[in-house]
Formats: C-alpha cells, structure tokens, sequence
C-alpha cells in the first residue's frame, strides 16, 4: 500500500471520529480512556448486569492491553487489545461494566482447558502507586479475579467428574462405594489432596475471587468482602459486570468524592491463556468517584 | 538466569535458580534387564497415592514398553525432536542445548503441553518389538537381539534441577532440603498446568476434580521413618532399589547408590540431555538396539553394559545386587563379606543380610525314613 493511501485512510478515520454520534448509524467509538468517572446511580447494584439500563448513561472508554511482557511464561502476542470500561455507584457499591471480543466461550475444566477471565487491580494503601504489575513488596494490590469457570461453578456448580467426562465408569472411590456405606465427607475428601488443604481452588467459587499480591509469584486469595460478578458471552464478545464495595476493610478503598486508581488484565482461555500468560493494562487508570 | 552444575552432562547448564543441592538427594536405580512389567509398582503407588477423584488416569509410577509405550502418548519423542539435535562430545560432555536453554524468550522452559487424550492410554504398544520382523526369528541367536523391546518402570525423577519446579510462576513448587523430594505445595497451586507442560518425562499431571496439578511424593512420609517408597518395596522382581546419591565428587563407595551410578557406572539417567539431572537410574537392558539406548542414556551406555555383563565375577557388586528388594528399609550403606551382604541404615545399624549365593541342597528323589517320593509339585 502506497504512502498517499494511507494517508487518506487516516484523514478519512479522522473525519469519521470527528463526526457527532447523531451523525452516524453506529454508536461513536469511545475516546481512550484516560480517567474513569464513576457516577452515582440509583439503582440496585447488589446484582452484576451487564444488561441493565444505566449502562447506557454511565460514562468509561476503550483502555489498550499489551501481551504481559515482563516474566515468562507470557503470551507472543495480545489476544486481547482493546478492552472497553464503564462504571456505576450506588454509594456502597461499584460496578464496572468489562466488554472485550473473545471468538470463543472457554470454562475450562478437562486437562490442558483454560477458561475466559478478567481481573481488575487496585492499589491496596493510599500512598504511591504499586508497581502496575502485581504490586511489590511493602506495596500490595487488591485484585478482583473473575473467571468463566468461576461464573459456572456460581450459577451451576463444581462440575462432577461427571459431568466433565460424560463416559466415565468408576466402580468406586475411597469412602463412597456405590452399595455400601461409604466414610465420612472429612475422610472422603483425604483422598483429594487440594481439598484436603483447604486450598481455595478445590473448592466452587462464588464467581469473583480477591486476591492480595505483593509481586510477581505472590498472589493469595482473601476471603471474600461480597464481591460479585456475572458475564454474558454473546456474539465473539464478553460484557462482564464486577461488582464491588466501594471501600473494604483492610482492603482497597473507594469513596464518594475521591480518586483511586485501576489497572486490568484479561485472559483468553481459548488460546490456552492462564496465569502469567495475559494481556494486560501497562499503566494505572485514574478513578473519579462523583 | 543462573550456570549450576551438570555432572551428568559434564558441564555448566542454565537455570533460573542458583544451585542448591539438597543435604540429601533421593533416588531410584531401576534393573531394566529384570523388569517385566507386571505393574505391581504401578498398582502399588496407585492405591496408595492416587485413587480419589480426579486422579483416574493418574499413574505417578508407570511401567511402558519402549521404543512404542509411552504414557503420555509418545512423551519421549515429542520433547527430543522439538530440542532438535543433542550431540555429545568426546570426553562425554553433551554438546546441545538443555531445555532450560532452549527455551524461546517468551518461556522458561522448552516443552510441549499433552492433550487430555494423551494421557488416556497407559498400556499403549505394549509388548509390541521393534527391530527387524518379527517372523524373522533369530532375535534370540545374539546380542542385542535382533527383534527388541524393553519395559521402562518411570516415576519421578525428583530432578537436581526440576523443570516443573523452574516452571511454576507461582513459586508452589520446592524441592526438599533434606531429601531432594520435590513437591507440589497443594495449598498454593492454582493448576495453572506450567508444570504439566514443563517437565519433560511428563511426571506432573493435572487433577480437574481439585484443579490443581499433582505427582509423584517419592512416598516422602516413608522416606521419614526410613522406608523405600511403595513402588520400590512391592517390586515382586526386585528391580529397585531406592536410597540417597551424592554428586560424583562426593561420592562414597559404600552408599548403595553411589556405588552403582558413580563406582561401577552400570546405572545411567535417562534422557540425561534434557539438562534436569534427573535422579532414577536405570542399568540399561543388554539386549536392546544400541543406538536407541544411546539416545536415552547417553555415551556411556555401552560401558555400562560391559561393566553389568562382568558383574558375575565381581561379589561386592553380585553381593549389592542381592541387597536390592530384600528389604523395605532405606540402606545408607552396604558391605560385602564372606560372600554376604550387609545393609546398614543411616545409624550404622544393620538392617539386612543375605547370602550373595544361595546355598543348594541336593536331596535323593526318594525319602526313606518316610518313605515317600520327594518331587517339585505341591
């Protein structure tokens, strides 16, 4: 392609975006988005819709995501590049609306699955800003982790054995016989080494997990402050609403008024994204809670 | 990244992490000229380890025929032609790249990840020859045979420099100081699978019932009290014997191990060049084709075969062999005297003793004083 045509094709990508929305069939393209104001709405946001009305009016833009470039293993390229943000209060809560194109709805659950997710990051401490990338140490971040696989375990369960492998024949497992009486759930679950430890990843999710991290390799999961999360798959793209209090003890804090700062990540499960393999946000987001 | 110590590969190998060698390190030494795949070590470490949900086509110990055999499905081939060529020099040092330091930039370590499937046929091409036809006859006319195939009993390998260990980005992956075990701290694993991908002899798998990847303990609770692992004590062939090996330069003659591996060098690792110094040992089967034994154990595979074919006319090393599977304890140290053998444990207190040759007794077909006919069948 010649000099001269590429030069026209941004002078007419220009002209289009200097276009009033009135002006054009398709909704203006969101301006990148250099802070996000949150606006007070009288709605219930103790529900994540990404459908409800007030969407329509919340204000946010498109945030762009590189491949997670700084510890391996990490992804060759950005599955995800454009990530679009919105968010709402209710002056207890906040919501953020997430929408981004994935080809493919991915939950993960068999061997070598990985499932769609999102993350939202937020500085743990007033005072100066973490390293965007997981934070460091002395400098925690609070991250908000959402996941398909989460979402199904929420809304439908753990999947059983079963149920992730239709043909499955088992005569028996330790402590639960099919004719017999089996043990007990405590000793049952001995045989389960994850479960056993209590680690949280054994056991059914709640859609959204908080995570405390102080750098790279040092993520653990809290116990939940009544974070909540649901995601639609539609069409080659998700719209994901995370909802959260707006200030949590001991744990991030928004207020009515005040600013904070947000960073992002998302995974595409479907091209075997989990982890370190990510795209993310290189620099924090102001927030402006009106 | 780091340069730490290859012995097995006669040089410096990159890895993410300084050398730390553990004050103990764990292995297995594996008779391949004995094993005949019954499985009891599969059975053994299944029941013990890994009969809870999630774990259904989990075998920490495996037993494959090679070349065909491979749980997962052809795990051998897929990581040795992704590294490309591994050719060794003259004196024994291994010329190509580790799979630390193959890796692409964007990754730790240079792996292929197995598909869910391939883990699904355990028992895939066993007993199948290679080698010329098998109508062919002859195999048993020399050695190698012509027509080969050898059983591979594969655990862990609780690797000096652990690939799933330099993997996991989230640091849930140790290896112990006071026995070089290497685990998977369940509390803290998030089944990214990085592990699972990562270790090339593909001894890390992933649980989707606890969504968290699992493996081979080196039955570390036994290995407390003093014990050999499961698989080790249930080998009805007695093929195994596991105890604790130094670096060559710290090698001591009567360690049981250090005997074998570093003293009369008949026990090699397997796939050596992979760059993880890997910790079973296996003394190569006499009659398989040479070049595939090189390509498993490096160059000085038919020096080992040698040395294992003279073992007849040598008591200390006949005597060690008859030490293997004679007891469940862990022999820190072995003597050989007046054609017995003794087994010690790490407290100088004997274990164990048996007689390098069993004694024979020659009886008349006929008991007289009780006047019946002595024969063989119950």
């Amino acid at each position: 392609m010649s000099h001269w045509k590429i030069a026209l094709m941004i002078a007419a990508n220009l002209a289009l975006g200097a276009l009033p929305a009135g002006c054009s069939d398709k909704p203006a393209k969101p301006a990148p988005l250099k802070e996000l104001l949150v606006k007070r709405v009288s709605a219930d946001l103790s529900k994540a819709d990404p459908g409800a009305a007030y969407w329509a009016q919340a204000s946010g833009g498109d945030v762009s995501l590189l491949a997670q470039p700084m510890v391996s293993p990490r992804p060759e390229k950005a599955t995800t590049s454009t990530l679009s943000v919105q968010a709402v209060h209710d002056g207890q809560r906040i919501a953020f609306r997430l929408r981004w194109k994935d080809p493919e709805r991915s939950e993960a659950g068999r061997l070598g699955e990985f499932s769609d997710a999102l993350a939202l990051e937020f500085p743990l401490q007033d005072g100066p800003l973490p390293p965007v990338m997981m934070g460091a140490k002395g400098m925690p971040v609070h991250l908000f982790h959402w996941r398909a696989q989460y979402q199904r375990d929420h809304e439908k369960g753990k999947p059983t054995i079963a149920q992730l492998y239709p043909n499955v024949s088992i005569d028996m497992y330790p402590m639960e016989f099919k004719d017999a009486k089996g043990g007990t759930e405590a000793q049952a679950e001995a045989f389960s080494p994850g479960r056993a430890e209590g680690n949280p990843q054994s056991y059914s999710k709640t859609g959204v997990d908080e995570i405390v991290a102080e750098g790279f390799s040092t993520s653990s999961v809290l116990e939940g402050h009544g974070s909540l999360a649901h995601g639609d798959w539609k069409d080659g793209e998700w719209s994901l609403v995370i909802v959260r209090p707006l200030a949590i003890d001991g744990g991030s804090k928004l207020a009515v008024g005040g600013k904070g700062n947000v960073a992002f990540a998302v995974w595409q499960g479907g091209e075997g994204e989990v982890g370190s393999r990510k795209s993310l946000t290189m620099a924090w987001t102001p927030v402006i809670v009106q | 990244m780091s340069k730490v110590k290859n012995w097995q590969l006669g040089r410096e190998v990159e890895y993410p992490y300084d050398e730390s060698r553990p004050k103990r390190q764990w292995a297995i030494i594996f008779d391949l000229n004995k094993c005949i795949a019954c499985q009891t070590c599969t059975l053994a470490c299944k029941t013990t380890w890994t009969s809870g949900k999630g774990q259904e086509y989990m075998f920490w110990n495996n037993v494959e025929t090679k070349p065909w055999g491979g749980y997962p499905l052809a795990w051998d081939l897929r990581i040795l032609e992704k590294l490309g060529r591994q050719d060794w020099g003259k004196n024994g040092e291994y010329l190509g790249k580790t799979l630390i330091e193959a890796a692409p930039p964007t990754e730790r370590v240079l792996h292929y990840a197995p598909t869910d499937e391939d883990w699904m046929y355990p028992n895939v091409g066993e007993d199948d020859c290679a080698g010329a036809p098998v109508d062919s006859g002859g195999h048993v006319q020399k050695l190698p045979h012509d027509e080969w195939m050898f059983y591979l009993p594969r655990t862990c390998a609780h690797c000096t420099y652990p690939a799933c260990l330099a993997a996991c980005p989230r640091k849930a992956i140790y290896k112990r100081e006071e026995d070089g075990i290497v685990l998977i701290d369940q509390s803290r694993c998030k089944g990214y699978g990085e592990c699972v991908r990562a270790c090339p002899y593909k001894k890390s798998m992933y649980n989707p019932y606890t969504r968290t990847s699992e493996k081979c303990v080196g039955c570390y609770p036994a290995v407390e009290e003093g014990i050999q692992p499961q698989c080790v004590v249930n080998c009805i062939g007695k093929i195994r014997v596991m105890g604790f090996i130094n670096p060559p330069w710290k090698a001591r003659e009567d360690n049981p191990i250090d005997y074998l591996v570093h003293k009369k060098k008949i026990a090699l690792p397997y796939y050596p060049q992979l760059g993880l110094e890997p910790n079973i040992y296996y003394i190569p089967p006499i009659h398989a084709d040479p070049e595939y034994l090189h390509q498993m154990f490096g160059p000085r595979v038919d020096d080992a075969i040698q040395a294992y074919k003279q073992l007849v006319d040598d008591p200390v090393a006949a005597g060690l062999l008859c030490l293997m599977g004679s007891s469940d304890r862990i022999l820190h140290r072995f003597a050989v005297e007046k054609g017995v053998a003794i087994g010690y444990d790490a407290d100088g207190a004997e274990i164990v003793r048996v007689p390098v040759t069993e004694a024979i007794y020659e009886r008349s077909a006929f008991d007289a004083g009780r006047g019946a006919a002595r024969h063989n069948t119950p």
